[in-house]
């Protein structure tokens, strides 16, 4: 095809470039499709269960659309204000996490980014690697504690404990992100004779937003989908959270598998909402905190 | 006070220390003993909040325990109960926890498998001395778990493990229901074909109870053991046997793939959509298949034993069992719980909603004169006698999956049942 | 906290102006500064993360912890019998293997994946579409993760279905069950649930990188393969190295996962230093022996993040 619209000179024409520029186009989104099928079938198949009745799930050989289609357990969970009430909790723990470690980060990291201080080495190692203890062994040492402050069974137990599951990450993120900006930027609110409080609240915090919406959608994340903690820090269905209410549904003889499905179907849809809304800042957001940090 | 309660004590002093620490260094706040297990206050003619925590909520009909509940409190005025309900599968990671800060619930609902590892932890109470206590006459119980002469749980309902048949199956294969090994051996040849399963055997190692109820109930059911004295013995001829024939099924070609990762749950899954023949599980499972696949024509069996045993068939059982926590301070109005739940009505009515047989010995569950296959149920469960060797032993759990691990590797082909029963063995003996 | 107090002579630089008082107390004020910021952190971490760590490390000394009435001070015994389980090496092995695989993987598929939606050529709405399609996986409970895969990899589960409609194979493969492929399959879930954390992180890279370097390397008639080797890959490598090491030890720590799908089986072909712990913990009880082999963990990642903060200090 080349041989008949190429000319003589061997060089493209406008319309060439235009038409190689398309098929380029075609090709990459044909790509992108295919691709598509690695993150999006077995999501496809989770939904297509939830629409199924327990036994059809099952069934072999296996079918996407079944003649039972319902939606039964989206109903079923929709109704129960105890699953309900999963939901809200597993918004208010995530959204305020998300909020106070963002307010914490932000602080330490202007500390990172800005200071030197005697121990700063020591604290970076310390704040990285206690992410690399089992949760699992931390597990009973840790109830422990949090009987004995008396945050058993309460909203500010598991929102702090996911605080320190969070912060890290956070911080070193933050800390990047700022490493990027310029420091004349405080340096002039400085001379000007505001304290150093003043420049990050002022001038970097500001500037900040796409860093701080980019750690915030990851630490949301976190919080709306922990298990272990959520139900051993908690002794009431009304203080627990969604991944709880997931593994309700797994019960000692049979799987209420169509209501699980539903669940987490359910579950992610906010989280991809929050991302769909977010997303432009947190692309860039990352970009500026990761290539410092 | 006890050896636990004062370990727990010192373990609290160690936590509320370093917290106490912590806050003095850095901010200004008390730190709060609350133990969180009771309500506000003790003494007699008071208001008394019982927690139990239980999975057994969510396995049943919605509000069913709940009903329960509300009964209890209407016999004892001055009393409430305050049900917690947690997943089945984390419920022992959270006993544990709790029973390390000493917040465990006033009664707490236990397996067979834990009682041991509680007892030793300190977390629960002697019963034997409860009943005593409160003049409990034990003979209306039908069965209790006891550790060195004292009981620390009670069953309060059993779920019989019997021998699920595909009717449909076997009667296209031309074969009846088999009630000895060989008879089992030839109908699951006869049935399996390239959709459909003789048998089923689920080996995870995340939940090894596959050994309890698959395996080891071959060997109860021909009256073997798997222990002497009292001590791990799998190298007996009763458990070798046993082992021997599963082997011989595997290499018959007639126990459906991936039994490594499955679980219980998946096992009845296969069964329900027939494409396994036969199956040993929980009498729990006939509501689960019957919601499922109310066409599934299937029969229940008692399961088979060696060809010419004549004796009294071991059934395989597991229990939703109750104690109360040592760190209770309202020992007597748990117990009071207790005595409610075995009482024959409360008792037989929790069994109906579970489908299970009563702790009760005198109880009889409605669905049992209603349903003519509970109605054979009842019949073997009452004509052998309940086996279950595993419950109350020292970390029942890790032997069940010490057990799994050799029995995987003998089904690899990497050892032979000589080997992988000396292994399981020598691993059971270090356990013990 | 006690250091705050007591500054090394930090700061010479500033040695220069006159020592009058109120510059003194200004001084001390810079040096505290920081330690204001820090603070909520330190409280927080020292109290929720570093006392339960420590209390951990002192299980690991004791023997018979939580599960009996007296303990004893035993030294570094827990250490020793950790060490010398050859389970436990089995455990290193699989997880190395499985936190190494997965961290390459999630690499390699998040930059190919990142390379297509970071082209010039698709409009702002196509790629919105596409970035959320790609991060679906991320959405999900663990628990889900492990369930729903449990469910496609089952003998009877639709990838076997699939792979027999094809011809890819003959008969069941026991994806989850079979001692060969029991470690790859739960490596393969792994990177799938994964790979959208390095992607986002990637993409965001990419934005970063200048358009001048890519022109410079057109007039050097640099291809897209020397590009990407010649311009991307060193730009982007600090996020790289950070995302590695950080997802090395999420991945380390991935218990829920393997638990609920292989529960470390067959026999013992994907056991891993969490479900290994684990078991020490909750299934014989061996709080002091699990705190041990918590610690090694934590040894061996405070070595990694060392290495990598002095990393960081030598490119500053």
């Amino acid at each position: 095809m080349s041989a008949t619209t190429v000319d003589a000179a061997g060089v493209p024409t406008r319309e060439q470039v235009v038409r190689r520029h398309k098929a380029k186009k075609a090709a990459l989104i044909a790509a992108l499709v295919v691709c598509a099928a690695f993150p999006a079938a077995p999501i496809v198949w989770m939904l297509s269960s939830s629409f199924k009745t327990n036994g059809e799930i099952f069934a072999y050989p296996p079918r996407l659309v079944t003649s039972n289609f319902s939606f039964d357990a989206y109903v079923a969970i929709l109704t129960d204000p105890e699953k309900l009430r999963f939901f809200f909790n597993s918004y208010l723990i995530a959204g305020a996490v998300t909020v106070l470690t963002l307010a914490v980060a932000v602080l330490a990291a202007y500390a990172f980014s800005r200071f030197e201080f005697p121990g700063k080495r020591l604290i970076n190692v310390v704040v990285i690697s206690v992410q690399a203890v089992p949760p699992i062994t931390l597990l009973i040492p840790y109830f422990g504690l949090v009987v004995a402050l008396g945050l058993y069974n309460t909203y500010p137990g598991l929102i702090l404990t996911y605080m320190v599951f969070t912060l890290p990450y956070a911080i070193i993120m933050m800390t990047g992100y700022f490493n990027t900006l310029p420091r004349e930027l405080d340096e002039a609110v400085k001379v000007d004779g505001g304290r150093p409080i003043t420049a990050l609240f002022r001038v970097l915090l500001p500037i900040s937003v796409p860093g701080m919406v980019s750690v915030g959608v990851y630490t949301f994340m976190i919080a709306w989908n922990e298990y272990l903690f959520a139900l051993t820090l908690t002794r009431t269905n009304d203080m627990r959270t969604v991944p709880i209410g997931i593994q309700l549904l797994m019960g000692q003889h049979a799987y209420e598998w169509n209501q699980m499905m539903a669940m987490s179907v359910l579950g992610s849809i906010p989280v991809l909402v929050l991302f769909l809304f977010f997303q432009r800042y947190f692309i860039g957001g990352m970009s500026a905190g990761a290539v410092k940090a | 006070m006890s050896n636990g309660a004062r370990a727990r004590k010192a373990f609290m002093a160690g936590a509320a220390g370093f917290a106490i620490f912590g806050l003095a260094a850095c901010s200004s706040g008390g730190t709060t003993t609350d133990d969180g297990s009771t309500g506000t206050d003790t003494g007699s003619g008071e208001e008394v909040t019982l927690e139990f925590a239980q999975w057994w909520e969510p396995e049943l009909p919605e509000g069913m325990l709940r009903g329960l509940m509300d009964q209890f409190e209407e016999e004892n005025p001055g009393i409430t109960v305050e049900l917690l309900s947690g997943p089945y599968a984390s419920t022992k990671e959270q006993v544990v926890a709790g029973a390390a800060s000493g917040t465990m619930s006033d009664v707490v609902g236990l397996d067979g498998a834990w009682v041991s590892d509680f007892v030793q932890q300190g977390a629960i109470s002697d019963l034997s001395a409860l009943m005593t206590e409160a003049g409990y006459d034990e003979s209306q119980l039908a069965s209790q778990v006891q550790l060195n002469g004292s009981t620390y749980m009670i069953p309060v309902v059993n779920f019989a493990y019997m021998l699920f048949s595909n009717q449909d199956l076997l009667d296209a294969a031309g074969v009846d229901v088999p009630t000895t090994r060989s008879e089992f051996e030839a109908a699951a040849k006869a049935v399996t074909t390239d959709d459909v399963s003789g048998w089923i055997l689920p080996l995870s190692l995340e939940a090894p109870n596959g050994i309890q109820n698959d395996v080891m109930s071959w060997v109860w059911a021909s009256g073997g053991s798997m222990l002497a004295d009292g001590q791990p013995d799998v190298t007996n001829d009763e458990v070798k046997s046993a082992v021997e024939f599963i082997a011989q099924l595997d290499a018959d070609g007639v126990i459906a793939p991936g039994a490594a990762t499955l679980k219980e749950q998946d096992k009845v899954e296969e069964f329900t959509n027939g494409r396994v023949a036969m199956m040993v599980s929980s009498l729990a499972h006939i509501n689960t298949i019957r919601e499922s696949n109310p066409d599934l024509n299937f029969t229940l069996s008692a399961l088979p034993a060696e060809d010419g045993y004549t004796g009294e068939r071991g059934t395989p059982y597991a229990s939703w069992g109750i104690g109360v926590a040592e760190n209770s301070e309202h020992k007597a109005e748990a117990f009071k719980l207790i005595e409610f739940l075995m009482s024959e009505a409360a008792n037989g009515e929790l069994a109906n909603a579970a489908n299970a047989f009563p702790g009760n010995s005198t109880a009889v569950p409605e669905f049992v004169e209603n349903d003519p296959m509970f109605q054979t149920a009842f019949d073997v469960w009452q004509a052998g006698y309940p086996a279950n060797e595993f419950v109350g032993l020292p970390v029942a759990e890790q032997l069940m999956r010490d057990f799994s691990e050799q029995f995987q590797s003998m089904l690899a082909g990497e050892i032979d049942v000589d080997t992988a029963l000396a292994n399981a063995q020598a691993a059971w003996e270090e356990e013990f | 906290m006690t250091t705050t107090l007591t500054p090394p002579e930090a700061r010479a630089g500033k040695g220069a102006e006159p020592p009058a008082a109120s510059t003194r107390r200004r001084d001390l004020l810079r040096r505290l500064g920081p330690f204001g910021f820090l603070s909520p952190t330190l409280v927080l971490l020292i109290i929720l993360m570093v006392t339960p760590i420590v209390m951990v490390i002192g299980y690991s000394l004791m023997d018979r912890v939580i599960t009996a009435p007296e303990s004893n001070f035993v030294g570094f015994e827990n250490y020793g019998e950790v060490l010398t389980d050859p389970v436990f090496m089995v455990a290193v092995r699989n997880t190395v293997f499985f936190a190494g695989a997965s961290v390459i993987a999630h690499f390699v598929i998040g930059m190919g994946f990142a390379l297509m939606l970071n082209s010039p050529m698709l409009g702002h709405r196509t790629k919105a579409i596409f970035r959320t399609v790609y991060i679906l996986p991320w959405l999900f409970t663990i628990a889900i993760v492990a369930v729903l895969w449990r469910m496609l990899l089952s003998p009877n589960g639709i990838v076997n279905y699939l792979t027999e409609t094809f011809g890819l194979s003959s008969g069941t493969v026991e994806w989850l069950s079979d001692p060969s492929l029991a470690l790859p399959a739960v490596t393969f879930i792994n990177i799938w649930s994964g790979y959208p954390f390095f992607m986002v992180s990637l993409l965001a890279g990419l934005q970063g990188i200048s358009k001048d370097l890519y022109e410079a390397a057109l007039i050097d008639r640099a291809g897209p393969v020397k590009q990407f080797f010649h311009v991307t890959i060193p730009q982007l490598k600090p996020i790289i190295i950070s995302m590695a090491l950080l997802d090395f030890i999420w991945t380390t720590q991935q218990f829920a996962l393997i638990w609920m799908t292989t529960g470390g089986g067959p026999i013992n072909r994907t056991e891993m230093l969490s479900t290994y712990t684990y078991k020490l913990a909750f299934a014989t009880y061996d709080f002091s022996v699990a705190s041990a082999a918590a610690v090694i963990v934590l040894v061996l990642s405070m070595i990694l993040a060392y290495l990598y903060v002095r990393h960081q200090k030598a490119r500053d």
